[in-house]
Formats: C-alpha cells, sequence, structure tokens
C-alpha cells in the first residue's frame, strides 16, 4: 500500500465515470492531435525554405506568365546574385489521376540554387546535356519503378506540343534524394529549353522567375526594387521570399487550422468543466473518507495531493489513448493524402504540449476539490453533535 | 469520579469553554470543563444526547479545538499546535473508533489497517507486518484480503479497532463503537477493547449510550451529573 496505489484504487471506484470521462479527455487529445499533424504538413514545407530566395511572379495571378527576358534585367539589379526561371508544366502519367508536379527549370542554374535537391554529379550533368532529361524524386521513381535511362511519355492538361499532341517524350536523366524525406522527392523537372521550344504557344514566358538575394544585401528593399522596374508594364509584378510565397499558398489550409483549432479550445475548455466536474463530485462521496483520513493524521496536502495525482491519471491515460489514436489515424490519412498534403505528423513538440496541458488541466481541475479538502472540518464532517 | 492521583494523568482538559454558531445563536456545549483521565484507564462518558460527549472526545482527539482552555495530552497541549503538527501528533498518539467505521470501501481490510502506516517510516515489507499482526489481534487474520462490503458489521468494526491500534498509540478514543451491532457482537468488541486496555495498557475513553458497554469501563463518566456536580463545587467553592 502507498499512495500511488490509494489514487489507483480511488480512480477505478467508479469504473463507468471514470470511462467515460478518459472518454472525453481522449477524444479531445485526439482532436489536438490530428491537428497538430495537419499542422505540421502546413507549415514544416515553409520554415525550412532558404530566406535569401525570392519568388517573382505575375502582379495578377500565378496563372499569368512573365516574360523570359525578366530574367536578365532582375540580375542587373544591385543585391542580386543570380536569377532562375520555372514554368508549371500540369502533368500526369497515362491517366488524369496519376497527377505530378512537373516543372520546366532552367537548367544552367537552378539545380544550383535549389541545392537541396542531391543527386550524383555525373546526373546532374548528364541531365544538362540531355535535352529531354528528366530530373525526379526517388520517392516517384519508386512509385513507378523508373531508373535512369527511361524513357518516360508525360502529358501536360495545359501544354500541347508542336506535333498538336499534349504528350511529350522524357528520358529519365536523374534521380534526386531531398533532405526533406520522401514528401519532397515528388517533383519532376526538365529542361526549360526544350519546353519553349517544344510548346505550340507562349513561347518565352516562365511562370515564375526565382531571384537569389546576396546574403549581404536587404531581402525586402532588394524585392521592392525588382517590383518597381515592371512596375509600369503589362507583366507588373510582385515578389516575395519563397517563405512568404508558401505561406500564402497554404494561407487556406491554415485558416482552416485556425478553425479547427478554435473548435479545439472549445472542445478543451468543456472538457475541463467535465472533468471538474468529475473530480469535485468523486471528492464529495468520500468526504467522510476524508475527514477520517485527516483523523488518522493524514494532512490537507496529503489529500490534495492524492486529488491531484488521480486527476493528473485520469488526463494524462486520455491523454496517451488519444495521441496514440491519432498516431495510427495519422499514418493512414498521411498515405491518402500524401500527394495532396505530403508531412502530415506528429513532432515531439507537440508532445511536450500535450504534457503542459496535462499539467495545467490537472491543477485546474484539483483547484475545487483540493479548497473543500482543506477547509474540511472533521468534526462536523464525522458529525459530534451528542 | 475522582482520577487515582497516584496514576500518571494521560489526559486533562483544563477550563475548556466550547461554543458554537448556529445561525444568531451561540450555542454553548461546555463551560468550563475540567476533566482528568489517568493513563491505563477505560473510561466510559455516558449521558443524553445533546451535552456534548463527542464534542469532548473530538477535543481530546484534537479533532476540534475548544473555544478556551487547554487539552492537555500526556506532557504536551495539543490546542495550541498547527493543523500539520496536530496531523502528526494525532498520527503517533491517537487511534480512533467511530459508530460508522469509515473503512475505504476500495481497500481489503489489510489496506485499511495498513492506511495509518503510510504516515510511518515503515517500509513496504514492515507494514504489512504491522497491519497483519494487528489484524491477528482483533480476530481477523483470516479476513485480511476481504473488501469491507464483504464483512459483517461486527468484522467491520474489528477492522477499524486493528486500525486504530496498528501505529501503537497510547490512547484510543471510540465514539459509540457498538451503536451499529447486536448485542452478541457489541459484547465481542467490548471484550476486545477490555483486552487491550487491560493487556496492552491502552487508554479508552468511550462514548457511549449503551449501559451494558459501561460495565466493561474501569470509570463511568455521567456527563449530566458530572457537570452538575463541577457547577455544585464551583458554586461552594465561591460562597465558601
Amino acid at each position: 500500500m502507498n499512495i500511488l496505489q490509494l489514487v489507483w484504487v480511488n480512480s477505478f471506484r467508479k469504473k463507468t465515470r471514470f470511462s467515460l470521462t478518459c472518454l472525453s479527455v481522449m477524444i479531445a487529445f485526439f482532436l489536438f492531435s490530428i491537428l497538430a499533424g495537419i499542422n505540421h504538413a502546413l507549415t514544416s514545407n515553409v520554415s525550412s525554405n532558404n530566406q535569401y530566395r525570392l519568388l517573382t511572379s505575375h502582379k495578377i495571378s500565378l496563372a499569368r506568365s512573365l516574360p523570359l527576358n525578366y530574367q536578365q534585367k532582375i540580375s542587373a539589379l544591385a543585391g542580386v546574385e543570380s536569377v532562375s526561371y520555372v514554368s508549371w508544366f500540369g502533368g500526369f502519367f497515362k491517366d488524369e489521376t496519376n497527377q505530378l508536379a512537373v516543372l520546366a527549370v532552367d537548367h544552367n542554374n537552378y539545380f544550383e540554387m535549389f541545392d537541396e535537391y542531391n543527386m550524383p554529379a555525373g546526373q546532374l550533368e548528364q541531365w544538362k546535356k540531355t535535352r529531354t532529361g528528366l530530373v525526379i524524386g526517388q520517392a516517384i521513381a519508386n512509385k513507378y519503378g523508373w531508373k535512369v535511362g527511361d524513357r518516360v511519355p508525360l502529358s501536360s492538361s495545359i501544354w500541347m506540343n508542336r506535333d498538336g499532341v499534349f504528350t511529350w517524350q522524357f528520358t529519365v536523366a536523374a534521380i534526386y534524394q531531398s533532405e526533406g524525406g520522401a514528401s519532397d522527392e515528388k517533383q519532376m523537372f526538365f529542361q526549360h529549353a526544350y519546353f519553349d521550344k517544344g510548346r505550340a504557344y507562349a513561347r518565352n514566358m516562365v511562370s515564375w522567375l526565382t531571384p537569389k538575394v546576396d546574403e549581404q544585401a536587404d531581402v525586402d528593399e532588394v524585392s521592392q526594387r525588382i517590383d518597381k522596374l515592371f512596375a509600369n508594364s503589362n507583366g507588373a509584378t510582385r515578389t516575395t521570399t519563397e517563405q512568404v510565397f508558401i505561406k500564402e499558398r497554404v494561407q487556406q489550409f491554415v485558416d482552416m487550422a485556425m478553425v479547427i483549432k478554435l473548435v479545439v479550445i472549445a472542445v478543451f475548455f468543456t472538457l475541463l468543466l467535465i472533468v471538474c466536474n468529475t473530480m469535485v463530485q468523486s471528492n464529495r462521496e468520500r468526504l467522510n473518507e476524508s475527514a477520517m483520513m485527516k483523523a488518522l493524521g493524514f494532512s490537507s496536502r496529503f489529500l490534495i495531493a492524492q486529488v491531484y495525482l488521480e486527476s493528473f491519471f485520469l488526463l494524462a491515460l486520455g491523454a496517451l489513448l488519444g495521441c496514440l489514436s491519432a498516431q495510427l489515424c495519422l499514418v493512414y490519412v498521411s498515405h491518402l493524402f500524401t500527394d495532396f498534403l505530403p508531412g502530415i505528423a506528429i513532432d515531439n513538440v507537440h508532445y511536450f504540449d500535450v504534457i503542459v496541458l496535462v499539467f495545467i488541466a490537472a491543477t485546474l481541475c484539483s483547484l475545487l476539490p483540493a479548497l473543500t479538502l482543506k477547509r474540511l472540518t472533521i468534526s462536523n464532517t464525522l458529525g459530534a453533535k451528542a | 469520579m475522582q482520577t487515582d492521583n497516584q496514576n500518571k494523568i494521560a489526559i486533562e482538559l483544563k477550563q475548556i469553554n466550547k461554543s458554537y454558531q448556529k445561525g444568531s445563536n451561540n450555542v454553548v456545549v461546555h463551560d468550563n470543563f475540567n476533566l482528568s483521565i489517568a493513563e491505563g484507564e477505560f473510561v466510559a462518558l455516558m449521558g443524553p444526547s445533546g451535552l456534548g460527549k463527542s464534542t469532548l472526545l473530538h477535543l481530546i482527539g484534537g479533532l476540534d479545538l475548544p473555544t478556551s482552555g487547554s487539552v492537555i495530552i500526556g506532557a504536551q497541549r495539543i490546542d495550541t499546535l498547527s493543523e500539520g503538527k496536530l496531523s502528526t501528533w494525532r498520527a503517533e498518539n491517537i487511534g480512533f473508533v467511530f459508530q460508522s467505521h469509515h473503512l475505504l470501501p476500495v481497500l481489503t481490510a489489510q489496506g485499511n489497517v495498513e492506511l495509518p502506516l503510510l504516515l510511518t517510516p515503515l517500509d513496504n515489507k514492515q507494514r504489512k507486518q504491522h497491519a497483519s499482526l494487528a489484524l491477528r489481534l482483533v480476530g481477523m487474520e483470516e479476513r485480511a484480503k476481504h473488501l469491507p462490503k464483504e464483512l459483517s458489521g461486527g468484522q467491520e468494526q474489528r477492522v477499524a479497532i486493528a486500525r486504530a491500534i496498528v501505529s501503537d498509540p497510547k490512547i484510543i478514543l471510540c465514539d459509540e463503537p457498538t451503536g451499529n451491532l447486536d448485542r452478541k457482537t457489541a459484547d465481542e468488541i467490548l471484550s476486545l477493547l477490555t483486552t487491550l486496555n487491560k493487556d496492552y495498557g491502552k487508554t479508552i475513553v468511550m462514548v457511549t449510550h449503551d449501559l451494558r458497554a459501561s460495565e466493561y469501563a474501569s470509570r463511568v463518566i455521567n456527563l449530566e451529573q458530572y457537570i452538575d456536580a463541577g457547577k455544585q463545587s464551583q458554586l461552594s467553592a465561591v460562597e465558601g
């Protein structure tokens, strides 16, 4: 017999009440953990991006193209180290359900600027020499069983080539791995030169440019300078850092996350009331026993510690079950959303948050019972009337 | 009703006043009350309801504090102790047996008896040994693994007595210990208390309405007569 055994047997005194309250806690932490997993997917890519890389797109919409010669004009600005460019191919393999992130890029400097894509130097050189060369991520190579040298036909839902068809021929020239893991290994790149010469329309246009700023230069200042350069043209630009660009793209999801967050706060508040009520009720049912324990010599502090540990046990067990079930659920969800929203996972910071929340909730839920126990007078409770 | 002066005083209440507020009325329970109990006595406190027998027991056990006056147990004045010190003192010196045994329903007989030992420096093994010994003493060792709901009223009270004596206190305070029991079981419990008093030297103070119960005590204090006698002697002293 020790205080922990006492907490254990007292917790299971009313098994149904304990189970139902624990289930409420579990559901709250399940929701919280699912949200954390989605948040992780929405924010992890943003924080890992290079803060000196900018993205210049058309001021009105990303769907509008910019002239290719902007590369030279931007390169000439002070504080700009180099400029690369990208066009969105909008590709799929065989069937439109197999959507792929295919980008036409400046083969001269794109991978020098985006050095997070790791591939053997020989393969990169080979790709630069191969007009129809394709750089694919390891995850794509694994998924389709493609290897260097394979000929791959990719179709575009946007771009018709000069032959009047939407299917373009490529040869796998390199396979990259990313520091970001499998979620970042799902892109494909090919030479913009091949794209530009091959497409039936909109030649010498790009979807967006990616200027890289000198580390000594002021990023905001350079951005403003770029936009000012094209301010009065048809192709007015909007330049942001790559981080801001990605944040804006996921803004709709972040807002959704905010809504879910508010819902979770409401759930937690309700949960707090439920657990508080359970603890108050449980304490009230045991007032005679508590008074008896006081009579035996147990201090108020001991009894309060006991109530705290009971709250903590209830919340910790619910939180543990909630996190575990969320973890299992997210494995399934991340598999389902692997292309749409990669990177769904719970990181260690979330578990720290859960532990802190459990401690805070246990403290709040023990406050009222603690006050009752502190004020409990033995003679009144055990009844000294005679 | 005089204490044997040759014995050492175990319990001494001096000029106790105890009153409480009931609505707008101030109810006086004890007014200038004095009592001495020697070590090893078995005292039965009797009298009609509402005279403050249980209040007296609670004052002796440090469960309640007097409005004024002093409560001295052994050499220790307890009415001036802080709540924390009073708890520690109670754990070391007093064993309680109540009419409603107040056993924890979730613990076995063994667990209930072990409970007060959580406050001692004994380790788990020693606690188990002490509890087993106390249960053996009250004839309940074979029921050690039983929950209170699996025991009869008399057995529950025996377990409560085992819990009261497990930490070897000098004083045992009993508030109507046989109030809920049939005659035969009540006699068994009272015999047990007598054994604890005679064979183990425990000072016992028992509040009871049961005349038969008072036969087991070495001294019976009828509180009504006791208070009257006290007032009479005070009056004589003033007139003299």
